[in-house]
């Protein structure tokens, strides 16, 4: 046993303050009655006419000089040594990933993550400090370096557990971060170890040990992990792919609604492990799919999932060449693009389109858009320098997301316009001799070939359809994409042309306004369910969806990794021995002092 | 006067009549039924007629029948004499509402019922000793008189009620009201005892203060009594509290059952009760007024 504040034992001395209070006389008010003969002789022993008497037995000073006594006790706060080894600084990471929203213990994984925590807070001493870091899809510290123990127990209380996947990588180096060399620091994890990978700058070593504490017992559930809607030539139709993630039997109901309307009901029974894929009908008329499993497993949040059923918005693009039968097969691999190929003569500047192509070709004035000029003729405002010789290609950076899946290594160009000197924008694929696409994002996406299709290989390799795609897509974003997100996954929206007013509504229902004359990055997909943007054009309300769903077989197999191999400490790290946590019993004393005043206060009501 | 009793109680009062349970013997005419022979409608007896007697009284039928002089006599209603002992020693100068101020005006209000009845009150004070209030009070006119003299005994000293029992005994039989807090060093017993034996009939009212009948205080205290100025260091405790309310209700029971020993009736009166509520509910239910 330990004092937390013996200084405190001064207030011993109220002990004989006590005892000399019961030698001298007491003043005593004087009451007039009118017969005394009827008042008892009642009196206490310390109640003497002289000013000190000699002390005599009394169970009001016995039960006084006790809860004195205990009170000096519980005021010097004693501490029994505590189970639990702790450092000096203890950096708590709590996993609040969706997987802790499981009840294979009760109430939840959280809750359970949260005592264990609590109890830890309980042990440490005046000098320990405690960090406190929420480990989710992005990590949040919850407290810093606090020693005060009830303001740790508040922050914990407020934890609460997201839908997204536990980023431990990054709340490992968010608390190395927290912790100065030197330090007496120890991380502990409490969760269920279902993180994601650890990155590489982890596996350098850490500025502390750290411990994995597992929470959670059981990873019996069946989740639905995903839901597509693909259209085909006659009719659209859902694809759903459940497992059951447990060793247990399981039958259940599934329930397959369209706008929520009750379409279709299957009782299915599962074996442990065993996945199936369904094709479920969607209405021609469909605007939402949903499916639910009706089981009582212990993790709810991917026995529901919904999707976007509603077929993509169509663009038109608009591709003046001469002729060239490769771009336009790559254009017409994507479905929501409705091509109009028309020859260099037939070109009008009116004529509305979401993208152009010029191949071989420009036109006297550019569009106010995107597009992709191809070889433009010499003298017009793209064209280039004189024509040179090229060999191989290169990708400029190949980590560009346009580049992304195109495979240039095969790929030869036989000459090119000389585009060093263009100012068009940043070189996308470049060659030894001369850039040979740039792209800019100002002041719309274009891009610039400068070179023919038809004097290279790229169109009979697999990059060039990819390339195409990736080329539309970056410019032809869909104002709102249709398929499903995951939780806290950021979401582009691209308002339409002549939007006034954006505003996303939340499964919550809860609304968030966006800006209506940017591209925006929406971030608040914490919840699970159906969003919609709202997007008023010339004063009518457009409305377009997208859906976030868990859809994670590693959240859905939910059972608790027994062991977690966490980042060694590094070299440099001091390593601190571990000093036993402390378990104060001074509120026990207390509560027993207070009950000896009651008892004191009760005799000397009774007149003992 | 109007200090002692409001005008709308003495009105009130003025309906009422003091009830006797047996006859009484005046000495001057009165409402009250006595066992004197006198001049009502109400007749008692005959009697041979002898000189010196009103011959207005002889019965002229009785002479013609028996050639006898008879007279009639009938019952003589006279005045009732009413005593009032009040109570006036330091342990009723006490409380609040002050016991000795609440005994006057209760023995004032009783006072105006006699008078009002022609009734005659002789009023007498006591602590130490007896004090009378002056010669016996008869008629509404009196009424003035008696209040004011009420009004000016002084209050204090030490109750013995032993020194009532001299006046007491010199009393024709009548009624007697002995208004007191039974509170005395010395037992009232002596004084009721000879009220017995005085053939009075009457009440003793004991009249108390809210404050000790559920005294409102706790902890340590000097105790001075009130009468004798004796102190004594005290300890008040829910214990010791029950004990003196044990003592009090054992005191009131005392006088009780001496009172009605000796044919007497007892109340007890709380000085927070309403003058009227004590004169119209309480005496009348006693069966002291009616």
């Amino acid at each position: 046993m330990s004092f937390l504040v013996p200084g405190a034992a001064f207030l011993a001395l109220t002990l004989p303050a006590i005892i000399a209070l019961y030698f001298l006389r007491i003043r005593r008010p004087t009451r007039i009655v009118p017969a005394l003969n009827l008042w008892p002789h009642q009196i206490r022993d310390r109640q003497a006419n002289v000013p000190w008497q000699r002390l005599r037995f009394s169970w009001l000073l016995l039960l006084q000089l006790l809860g004195a006594a205990i009170l000096v006790a519980a005021a010097v706060q004693p501490a029994l040594s505590a189970g639990t080894s702790l450092a000096r600084h203890s950096v708590v990471l709590l996993d609040v990933s969706a997987s802790m929203q499981a009840r294979d213990v009760a109430p939840s994984r959280l809750d359970e993550a949260k005592g264990q925590i609590g109890g830890l807070i309980d042990q440490m001493g005046s000098q320990d400090r405690m960090t406190l870091i929420a480990v989710g899809s992005t990590p949040r510290i919850v407290a810093s370096v606090a020693g005060d123990r009830q303001a740790l127990h508040r922050a914990l209380g407020q934890v609460s557990a997201t839908n997204g996947q536990a980023d431990l990588s990054a709340a490992l180096t968010l608390a190395a971060g927290l912790v100065r060399p030197g330090d007496d620091a120890r991380a502990y994890f409490f969760g269920d170890g279902i993180v994601g990978p650890l990155r590489t700058d982890s596996s350098n070593g850490l500025p502390f040990p750290a411990e994995y504490h597992r929470v959670g017992v059981s990873g019996e559930n069946v989740g639905l992990t995903s839901l597509v809607v693909r259209t085909g030539a006659q009719s659209r139709a859902g694809y759903l792919h459940l497992q059951n993630f447990g060793q247990q039997s399981r039958s259940f109901s599934l329930e397959w609604r369209a706008d929520g309307r009750l379409v279709d009901v299957r009782p299915l029974t599962l074996a442990g492990g065993q996945a199936e894929d369904l094709v479920l009908p969607v209405p021609a008329d469909a605007t939402l799919v949903s499916a639910h499993v009706a089981t009582s497993d212990v993790f709810a949040l991917d026995d529901t999932v919904t999707a976007i059923a509603r077929a993509p918005r169509q663009f038109r693009v608009l591709l003046v060449t001469p002729g060239n039968v490769f771009l336009e097969q790559a254009l017409r691999l994507r479905a929501d693009i409705q091509l109009d190929v028309v020859a260099p003569a037939d070109y009008k500047t009116s004529a509305p389109y979401a993208m152009s192509i010029f191949d071989r070709f420009s036109p006297h004035a550019l569009p106010d858009g995107p597009f992709i000029a191809l070889d433009p003729p010499a003298g017009t405002s793209l064209a280039g320098g004189p024509a040179i010789g090229i060999g191989r290609t290169r990708a400029t950076d190949a980590g560009d997301p346009l580049l992304t899946n195109v495979d240039l290594r095969d790929v030869h160009i036989a000459r090119s316009q000389d585009l060093r000197s263009s100012a068009f924008g940043r070189p996308l694929i470049t060659s030894l001799q001369t850039p040979l696409v740039l792209v800019r994002d100002e002041p719309f996406r274009q891009a610039l070939f400068g070179f023919d299709l038809h004097e290279s290989d790229l169109p009979l390799r697999i990059a060039f359809p990819i390339l195409v795609e990736n080329l539309s897509e970056w410019m032809l974003p869909p104002s709102v994409p249709s398929h499903s997100f995951h939780p806290d996954e950021p979401v582009t929206i691209v308002p339409e042309t002549g939007a006034t007013a954006v505003t996303v509504i939340r499964p919550d229902n809860s609304r968030r306004p966006l800006a209506s004359n940017a591209i925006a990055t929406f971030g608040d997909t914490d919840l699970t369910g159906l969003y919609t943007v709202e997007q008023v054009v010339a004063g009518n309300v457009d409305k377009s969806w997208f859906t976030v769903n868990l859809f994670s077989e590693q959240i859905s197999q939910l059972k608790p990794a027994e062991r977690l191999t966490l980042p060694p400490v590094n070299t440099a790290a001091t390593v601190h021995a571990l000093h036993r946590g402390q378990l104060e019993i001074w509120p026990w004393i207390a509560l027993i002092a207070l009950v000896i005043v009651v008892i004191e206060w009760l005799a000397f009501h009774r007149g003992l | 006067m109007a200090a002692l009793l409001d005008p709308p109680l003495l009105r009130r009062l003025e309906a009422l009549a003091l009830q006797v349970r047996r006859a009484v013997s005046g000495r001057m005419g009165g409402e009250r039924r006595s066992n004197a022979r006198g001049r009502s409608v109400e007749f008692a007896d005959f009697r041979n007629y002898t000189p010196g007697d009103d011959f207005r009284l002889i019965d002229w039928n009785a002479y013609a029948r028996l050639d006898r002089y008879m007279l009639r006599l009938f019952v003589a209603e006279q005045e009732l004499p009413l005593s009032i002992f009040v109570d006036l020693s330091g342990s009723m100068d006490w409380g609040n509402p002050n016991k000795a101020a609440t005994a006057k005006r209760l023995a004032g209000a009783i006072a105006y019922v006699a008078l009002a009845a022609l009734d005659r009150v002789r009023l007498t004070v006591f602590a130490v000793g007896p004090t009378s209030g002056g010669a016996p009070y008869r008629g509404r006119r009196a009424v003035a008189e008696l209040f004011s003299r009420l009004q000016s005994f002084p209050v204090g000293g030490a109750t013995d009620y032993a020194r009532l029992v001299w006046p007491i005994g010199k009393q024709r039989p009548g009624m007697t009201v002995l208004i007191s807090d039974g509170l005395g060093e010395t037992s009232i017993d002596t004084a009721i005892a000879a009220l017995g034996r005085a053939r009075q009939e009457g009440a003793i009212l004991q009249l108390l203060a809210p404050q000790e009948i559920a005294p409102d205080w706790t902890g340590d205290a000097r105790l001075r009594d009130s009468e004798t100025g004796v102190e004594r260091e005290f300890t008040s405790t829910p214990l010791t509290k029950g004990a003196y309310l044990e003592a009090l209700a054992h005191r009131g029971q005392e006088i009780e059952r001496s009172a009605h020993r000796h044919g007497l009736r007892y109340a007890q009166l709380s000085t927070d009760q309403p003058i009227e509520d004590m004169v119209l509910r309480s005496l009348r239910r006693l069966g002291l007024l009616s």
